[in-house]
């Protein structure tokens, strides 16, 4: 919708004339540069730019979809919605495993020898789990 | 619509008595994002009580001067560290993906979550992660133990050695992390799954406030993952980041309230959501100015990045004006929100069942803290009381107001869409009592010992102090908070045992958005058919053709 593409153009300049009335505000009153407020809601302006950009890029591709229409009726988002697996046991496995890899970091390097590499193994299992192969979907 | 997923073989639509195996297995092999929703709202739950235990260790210690309920100062250290973190991220932002999670996908018409698998590596990511956070106190020296805030260089290792606040550190950035994918997957999911009809401008309040939660998440949780991977090299690999030899203290305060004050709204902004679903059901009104509290949202979500030196002024190297400006800015949208929440009640018949009772309970306590929250935005007034008990009554107004009591609406509210069986009212009435007087018997109290000067997180204090009397009332406050989860749990047993299914899709008779024109409890992709959407009440359209709204009537006469 063109909506959340506006949303995201409006926090994007809110961020940025924030960062910018901050950073000259902090200067006028201490004279100096206040870099960690300043770069932190200038990225968040940057990621926002990001977001927009995509949705707008995204709704002049799509055009307008019926979940967007006043009028829109629930049959015509009949079809095939997308896949959506029925049950995994990767995201368990990953979480545990990756949740040793960081234990390790706090316990001691010898834990990540035996967690990074069933959180490698996790891994691989996530992410093709339901693959087919390039192009067979 | 129709969606690709396979009947499980073994589960499934059989009948058959599964066993404790499968039923196990089920559970955690599951990308149903209700049953993911549930998880999350155990385990928060469970980290509620948890937490909740350590504060009544630490009320006890503060019955009378010199007590010596926990053994060292360090302990205590320990507990109130704990108790922050816990109630924080692992009770109250979770808990937001718990309601999220159960209601949005529903709310919005739509089958399940955008991704699956990435809402339950969420959630296994807080699982174990908080794991890892409390695992601390299973260590020779205990868990953390420089408060949730971390400051530096409390939080290096000259001044807290030992694992467990490494443990704490990395825990909380794997939970992070989690946080972060849950924020991702619910906007993904708000975008894109919407039913035919459901533009954002109908959608409900509570998926409107995911959304614009999300947002904040994931904004500010990724400052915090980088903040703690930072105290991480420090602490670990002897890096020199929150060094105070270059300014690193600063670092690490702008850094962790550049997460922190955004995470309030994180935690406030989804119960804010869930009490503006209820007021209008037992108003018998629609939400009175759905739009400008769509845009009070979005106003405190914009505004809420730009507060977090707030928590800094008595620091001395913060620009107090900005900061103190835009933190009384935020109070008018949040104004504008309570405007609309007392708007809807305004000539509605309203009546008083439980959800409705608690829904009242977080405005009460809730205005109250927001009200301390303007004093404390006033630099002047916040030096006097800055650390002291009067920030801790205000912050426990706020997130108690909001979390726990907007949670115990939501609980009753949606327990029949949950498990097909309504709550007993007359224990949730009861529950509701023990906890408000309770709860406002606790806090309310401390206001006063802040302003006469008991700063917070200290072990003890003098008899001379006179703090004494004003203390025990609190802790005898505290005590009956603890009472009111007994008849809690109570009613959840009795319902399970002997509750009556119920056969009704809106067992409350005037429930208005989309999961109310679906079974309780809700089938597995969540719908048999949906409604036509017309307005931001579908369900109601649809139960109360006679008063639904306009663009609904004409829909209907259009199609004869």
């Amino acid at each position: 919708m063109k909506f959340n593409g506006n949303l995201f153009y409006f926090l994007a300049a809110f961020y940025l004339v924030d960062a910018a009335a901050y950073g000259i505000w902090f200067w006028n009153s201490k004279q100096q540069i206040e870099w960690i407020g300043v770069a932190a809601l200038a990225m968040l302006s940057i990621m926002s730019v990001f977001l927009a950009f995509y949705l707008k890029k995204v709704h002049v591709g799509q055009g307008v979809v019926p979940e967007d229409r006043e009028d829109g009726r629930i049959e015509e988002g009949a079809g095939e919605l997308g896949f959506f697996s029925p049950w995994s046991w990767w995201p368990f496995f990953l979480g545990l495993f990756v949740s040793i890899v960081f234990a390790s970091l706090a316990i001691g390097w010898w834990l990540m020898f035996i967690g990074f590499p069933l959180a490698l193994v996790a891994l691989i299992g996530f992410v093709f789990e339901h693959s087919r192969g390039q192009f067979a979907h | 619509m129709a969606t690709a997923t396979a009947t499980r073989p073994t589960t499934g639509t059989s009948k058959q008595k599964k066993t404790k195996g499968q039923i196990i297995v089920d559970w955690v092999t599951t990308t149903d994002h209700k049953k993911i929703g549930y998880l999350y709202l155990l385990t928060s739950f469970t980290y509620f009580l948890i937490g909740g235990v350590m504060a009544l260790v630490i009320r006890a210690q503060l019955t009378a001067p010199g007590l010596d309920i926990v053994q060292t100062k360090e302990q205590y250290n320990q507990l109130f560290t704990m108790h922050g973190t816990i109630m924080l991220l692992m009770f109250a932002t979770p808990l937001f993906a718990a309601f999220a999670n159960i209601l949005m996908p529903v709310q919005i018409g739509a089958p399940d979550v955008a991704f699956p698998r990435l809402n339950a590596i969420a959630f296994w990511l807080y699982f174990f992660g908080s794991f890892i956070a409390v695992a601390g106190f299973f260590t020779p020296q205990g868990a953390a133990s420089f408060g949730w805030t971390a400051y530096a260089p409390l939080s290096n290792t000259t001044f807290s050695p030992g694992i467990g606040g490494d443990l704490w550190v990395f825990g909380l950035a794997l939970g992070g992390f989690g946080t972060i994918m849950g924020g991702v997957n619910f906007i993904t999911t708000i975008l894109t799954m919407r039913a035919p009809g459901m533009t954002m401008f109908r959608m409900p309040i509570f998926t409107w406030n995911t959304l614009v939660t999300s947002i904040l998440v994931i904004m500010c949780f990724p400052p915090l993952a980088a903040a703690l991977f930072a105290l991480g090299a420090d602490r670990r690999f002897d890096a020199h980041i929150f060094d105070p030899a270059n300014g690193g203290p600063m670092l690490w305060q702008h850094l962790f309230w550049f997460f922190g004050h955004p995470e309030v709204y994180i935690l406030a902004l989804p119960f804010f959501g869930i009490i503006s679903e209820i007021l209008p059901v037992f108003s018998r009104k629609p939400i009175f100015g759905y739009k400008t509290l769509v845009y009070a949202t979005i106003a405190i979500a914009a505004l809420s990045m730009t507060v977090w030196a707030h928590h800094m002024y008595v620091t001395g190297s913060v620009l107090l004006p900005y900061f103190a400006f835009t933190t009384m800015l935020i109070a008018v949208p949040t104004g504008v929100k309570v405007f609309n929440w007392l708007g809807t009640m305004i000539k509605g018949s309203v009546s008083f069942e439980t959800p409705m009772l608690w829904a009242l309970g977080f405005l009460t306590t809730f205005i109250f803290g927001g009200l301390t929250g303007v004093i404390l935005a006033s630099p002047g007034l916040d030096f006097h009381v800055s650390d002291t008990y009067f920030v801790v009554a205000h912050f426990h107004y706020v997130i108690f107001g909001t979390v726990v009591f907007a949670m115990f609406a939501g609980i009753f509210f949606w327990y029949p869409k949950m498990t097909g069986m309504m709550l007993n009212e007359r224990l949730g009435k009861i529950q509701f009592w023990l906890l408000f007087v309770g709860f406002h018997m606790t806090f309310l109290i401390q206001h006063w010992l802040g302003i006469i000067g008991m700063p917070r997180r200290y072990a003890t204090y003098l008899p001379e102090d006179g703090f004494t009397w004003m203390n025990q009332i609190s802790t005898v406050g505290s005590v009956l908070l603890a009472v009111s989860m007994i008849p809690f749990f109570w009613n959840v047993y009795i319902t399970a045992r002997k509750g009556v299914k119920t056969t009704l899709n809106d067992p409350w008779g005037y429930g208005r958005s989309l999961e109310w024109a679906t079974a309780s409890p809700f089938p597995r992709h969540n719908f048999t058919s949906i409604p036509r959407v017309r307005s931001e009440s579908p369900a109601f359209d649809l139960n109360h053709p006679e008063f639904a709204a306009p663009e609904a009537k004409a829909s209907a006469a259009k199609k004869g």
